[in-house]
């Protein structure tokens, strides 16, 4: 990850986001131990954990842009606009790959009993999400500072 | 924490806006609204950069008579 270029009080902000999501997240994973030795399971592992940390990182980015603690005041639009451009190039370079390399049958072999494709869809879908309303939320900040 | 009127004053009189300060200080327009607004207790290291842009002294903008004396 890159040099930091919150301000204070955002870095601030966003460690007390950091250390409550955290906590969050380490009861619900309690949790969901809890209810799994009770007999409850309402997801099958490892689509209980997957989701438990999607929504706990969701939530995480969420309150950050909330807050203003995402953008530092030294970012401009154009960066933040290179760097989903790279990010959405680097997903069309795996997508290419992972195309090429299921042409060829290579990856036939690998056993899918444990969902991870389905994981791997959605842990992208939700990523593409995340970086989607990170960049609209970044333009109505730097909107509503003019 | 009270707000911090001397703060605004005295960037009324320097005619800068809560963007021109945050720009000259390196934070954001939120972060000088908050210190103004005594939402938020800024770093010495901030306060003196304040000082500076402003050309005041830390006990011009940033020290609170006590009430009861």
């Amino acid at each position: 990850m890159h040099k930091s270029e919150l301000d204070e009080m955002q870095l601030q902000k966003r460690n007390n986001i950091g250390n409550q999501v955290y906590m969050i997240l380490f009861y619900l994973l309690l949790l969901d131990i809890g209810l799994y030795g009770f007999g409850f399971r309402w997801l099958n592992y490892p689509m209980n954990v997957v989701v438990i940390m999607n929504a706990c990182m969701a939530y995480y980015l969420v309150r950050i842009i909330w807050n203003k603690s995402y953008v530092g005041p030294k970012v401009k639009a154009k960066s933040l606009g290179r760097r989903i451009g790279i990010v959405i190039g680097l997903a069309g370079l795996v997508a290419g790959i992972t195309s090429v390399l299921l042409k060829n049958g290579s990856l036939l072999t690998v056993s899918t009993e444990d969902n991870s494709a389905v994981i791997l869809f959605i842990v992208s879908v939700v990523l593409l999400i995340i970086l989607a309303v990170v960049s609209l939320i970044s333009k109505w900040q730097a909107r509503s500072d003019e | 924490m009270s707000k911090n009127l001397k703060l605004k004053a005295s960037r009324a009189a320097k005619d800068m806006s809560q963007k021109d300060l945050a720009a000259a200080t390196g934070v954001t327009r939120q972060t000088i609204n908050a210190i103004e607004k005594g939402d938020y207790n800024p770093s010495i290291k901030l306060c003196i950069a304040i000082c500076r842009v402003l050309e005041k002294t830390l006990d011009q903008l940033f020290w609170e008579e006590d009430e009861n004396a």
